[in-house]
């Protein structure tokens, strides 16, 4: 397989590869490597957090309101760790298209909890189904106490409906607007009355609160629970074309070709297989056609990620990747709403190019970054006092340029241009960088990952 | 190029930096500007609660259901028979006996949220409770008005969901100068200068470019503005007085800037209100009071409205911790020299009407404050900003 085409499919169904590790895969076939790909992610390693703090609480003691929001701080800083943890397993990832499909998922399934038994089991669901079944993914989504308090489904019942899931389910998570009726919505919520979960997040169907009678939903009539309503619309093609598209527009294109996309329908909707799906957009020809290459806005993720790929560097306080996220837009565990990130264009503003141009330096280099301790919706008056609406800092990262010259070794410095940026170069930028050819590989590598043209891949 | 000077480049040490003149090519104005007029937006986040800020001081109910914190008759000072205002307020006072505040009660919007970020998402993109959108109400003015990032501007060094649009977003900034030498590191200037105009087309490239030229260009008209205003007030040294010094810096070195927004953390006051309140409100009331005798001395008052809003009020019945717990619909206050309606825009809320989760009913959907002051205010077509109609208010 060709190095560039290798690069290309690194890129997407991970963060990137050193030139040392393309050159190996470049003897094998296209088939053998996506092959190998989905393979190496056929296990699963769940995160799992030490939790143990929470056996200090007692119904008994959270009668007392203090413990309450002792145990819902200890809980929420557990889900920042919890956001750390993830960062980290993207560092150093095992299964590698399983994490980048969670990390999909993620921002399709969207939803956010402090609650860090629900978080860690939802996003453990996640990774699980990443590469599972659709339709099974669906129904497990929908009874997942995470879930169940995000979307408010815990409140619909029998008599009271609430319908937000209902409708996120249809408008988000399966079929996109304008395919379904207001009525539709009502009839689906519903079926999904009685729907509760356990202390510890298991799945709890409250029967009395369950709407037994008869709805009608999409034309059908009959006694649905949820997982009925799910089978009814995946009956629907628009369900698998929905997911399809979404999946070309995060490892293709975010131009739909249509063509592609019915292609991508009929070996989806056969039996909702996400690795399969998957698998034939990796070895289709059309992937690694010019026009898909290089010219995807990287994710904040992608980026703080892609950079490690070249450089590997570990946050010496590692909360602080936290604070970087934030000022690039996103943050692991903290999506803005159930509609989740915008991605593309959308990740650009004046602050984040900034940040973005100097994120090698600030990683690598140990140059100044500056951000505001504002406090958010749950701060508190007692935080307040130290806080400042600028503060400047040096982030401490230790660096590993032993692993990143053993990488390079044998790449010449304009084979690095090309290692390191797959878009096409401005004709001033690429003049310029054309002048720097003598200097360091560790000064070049910052200087080519500072470009704007390192923000595509 | 030495390894000294990349180095120099990379890690943006700054007094390298000099003001060339090519960028002016680069350089363009914002198409359509309607109005001068400035929206200063201030967010009291964490949920303020209202109850303890306005206050139904006749009513029984009010002391019934708040044994421990409702406020006491040395703790307020009235604005009228039934209603008080939190002592902390004192510094509006001058503000409120010239007219030139508005409090509009029961503010909220159907099927509320009662939770922190939900309701914040909801308050700035301006959607129905059940609907998710991906850009806010500031950001759509600026798509509508073919802005600059520089017409809004958030205090701070990330920019929230509000400035975000479709086509253009706004810009987070704490210090003008920061950004301005930012964006003079030899690293950002030789990537501007080469890249050729004849690209700058909508490919995800040629958008990054064009998002640091503008940002250049952002950076430039703040600086070369702002440079000649210093506000002399003295303004309080919390995070909120910081804030507003920079916007009046920026209000009164003429900065074309329509949309301010700054906030204020702390108010999810569940434990141990009164005094965590009280502190709160101050900083703000004090704050304010600077801020609108900074603008009157420069003779820009006449040209801003502030409005100050919170996610969601607090619940009726205080919680067992002496706290309140998170509630709905809640006050929002106006402040402004052409404010129509002076003082209460309309009457507190019915303590003795909650809704199931004994909360207060809304009156005044937030949507409608908002395209009142779009329409009013900075004159522009709030239906298509705010994607329905709503009714206008009459408090401007």
């Amino acid at each position: 397989m060709k190095i560039s085409h290798i690069q290309h499919l690194y890129h997407r169904v991970g963060f990137g590869i050193s030139p040392k590790e393309s050159l190996l895969l470049s003897k094998k076939s296209k088939k053998t490597i996506v092959n190998d790909l989905c393979n190496q992610s056929k296990k699963v390693s769940p995160i799992l957090l030490d939790v143990s703090f929470l056996d200090d609480f007692t119904p008994e003691t959270l009668k007392n309101p203090e413990n309450k929001m002792l145990l819902n701080k200890l809980s929420r800083e557990k889900v920042n760790s919890f956001s750390v943890a993830w960062f980290e397993r993207l560092q150093h990832p095992t299964e590698i298209l399983r994490e980048k499909m969670t990390l999909f998922w993620a921002n399709h399934f969207v939803c956010e909890n402090n609650n860090i038994v629900f978080v860690q089991q939802y996003n453990n669901i996640l990774r699980e189904n990443a590469l599972g079944n659709f339709r099974d993914f669906v129904k497990k989504i929908s009874k997942t106490a995470a879930m169940l308090n995000y979307l408010n489904n815990k409140q619909n019942k029998k008599g009271s409906p609430n319908e937000n899931f209902a409708r996120e389910l249809m408008e988000l998570f399966t079929l996109g607007q304008n395919q379904y009726s207001e009525n539709d919505i009502k009839e689906a919520a519903r079926a999904f009355t009685g729907y509760n979960h356990k202390e510890k997040g298991e799945f709890d169907f409250k029967i009395n609160q369950h709407d037994d009678k008869e709805k009608t939903f999409f034309g059908k009539t009959g006694n649905f629970n949820g997982d009925d309503i799910i089978d009814v619309i995946l009956e629907k093609k628009e369900c698998a074309r929905f997911i399809s598209e979404k999946i070309y527009t995060y490892f293709v294109n975010e131009k739909i070709n249509k063509s592609h996309i019915d292609k991508m329908v009929d070996v989806f909707y056969k039996d909702y297989n996400i690795e399969k799906l998957v698998h034939f957009v990796f070895v289709s020809k059309w992937f690694y056609e010019d026009e898909n290459i290089g010219i995807k806005i990287k994710s904040p993720l992608e980026l703080l990620i892609g950079i490690h790929t070249i450089v590997p560097y570990q946050m010496e306080k590692s909360q602080q990747i936290i604070l970087l996220q934030n000022l690039l837009g996103q943050v692991l565990m903290r999506p803005p709403n159930v509609a989740g990130w915008k991605t593309g264009k959308y990740w650009i503003d004046s602050n984040t190019i900034i940040t973005r141009l100097r994120l090698p330096a600030v990683l690598l280099n140990n140059a100044q970054i500056t951000f505001s301790e504002k406090g958010n919706e749950e701060s508190t008056i007692n935080e307040l006092k130290n806080n400042k609406l600028e503060r400047k800092t040096y982030l401490k990262v230790f660096a590993d340029w032993t692993s990143f010259e053993v990488n390079f070794k044998n790449t010449s410095p304009e084979e690095m241009i090309s290692q390191i940026i797959s878009s096409k170069i401005n004709a001033g930028t690429l003049a310029n960088l054309l002048k720097n050819l003598h200097h360091s590989k560790k000064d070049f590598s910052i200087q080519l990952m500072s470009l704007p043209e390192y923000q595509l891949c | 190029m030495k390894r000294r000077d990349f180095l120099k480049q990379t890690t943006f040490v700054s007094g390298m930096f000099f003001v060339p003149h090519f960028l002016k090519a680069f350089e363009s104005f914002p198409k359509k500007t309607f109005s001068n007029k400035k929206l200063v937006i201030i967010q009291l986040k964490g949920g303020n609660d209202g109850l303890n800020t306005v206050i139904p001081f006749q009513n029984d109910l009010y002391y019934q259901e708040r044994k421990n914190i409702a406020l006491k008759n040395a703790d307020f000072f009235k604005i009228s028979d039934e209603v008080a205002l939190h002592n902390s307020f004192q510094p509006l006072q001058k503000i409120y006996n010239k007219g030139y505040l508005s409090i509009l009660n029961n503010v909220g919007y159907p099927n509320p949220n009662l939770s922190h970020f939900r309701a914040t998402d909801i308050w700035q993109t301006a959607s129905d409770s059940n609907e998710y959108l991906q850009n806010g109400w500031v950001g759509r003015y600026l798509d509508f008005i073919e802005g600059k990032p520089y017409n809004a501007i958030e205090v701070d060094q990330a920019l929230s969901l509000m400035m975000k649009g479709n086509t253009i977003n706004g810009l987070a900034i704490t210090d003008p100068n920061l950004l301005f030498k930012s964006m003079y590191e030899p690293f950002f200037s030789n990537l501007i200068i080469n890249y050729e105009e004849a690209h700058l087309s909508d490919h995800n490239l040629g958008y990054l470019y064009n998002t640091l030229i503008d940002t250049k260009s952002s950076a430039n008209h703040i600086f070369e503005k702002i440079k000649t205003k210093n506000s002399t007030e003295e303004y309080p040294k919390n995070i909120l007085g910081k804030q507003l010094k920079t916007i009046s810096e920026f209000i009164n070195s003429g900065l074309e800037t329509q949309v301010y927004y700054a906030s204020l953390s702390g108010f999810d006051t569940h434990a141990n209100q009164p005094n965590a309140q009280s502190r709160l409100l101050k900083m703000y009331a004090e704050t304010m009071e600077i801020f609108v005798n900074d603008l009157q001395k420069n003779n820009t008052f006449d040209d801003v409205l502030i409005l100050t809003f919170s996610e969601f009020g607090r619940r009726l019945k205080q919680n067992k911790s002496n706290g309140t717990d998170h509630g709905t619909s809640n006050n929002v206050f106006v402040i402004g020299k052409n404010i129509k309606k002076q003082g209460l825009y309309n009457s507190l809320p019915n303590l003795a009407d909650l809704d199931a989760n004994g909360n207060l009913k809304h009156e005044i959907d937030f949507r409608e404050i908002y395209a009142t002051i779009l329409d009013k205010w900075l004159a522009v077509d709030d239906t298509s900003i705010l994607n329905k109609s709503f009714s206008k208010l009459n408090f401007i």
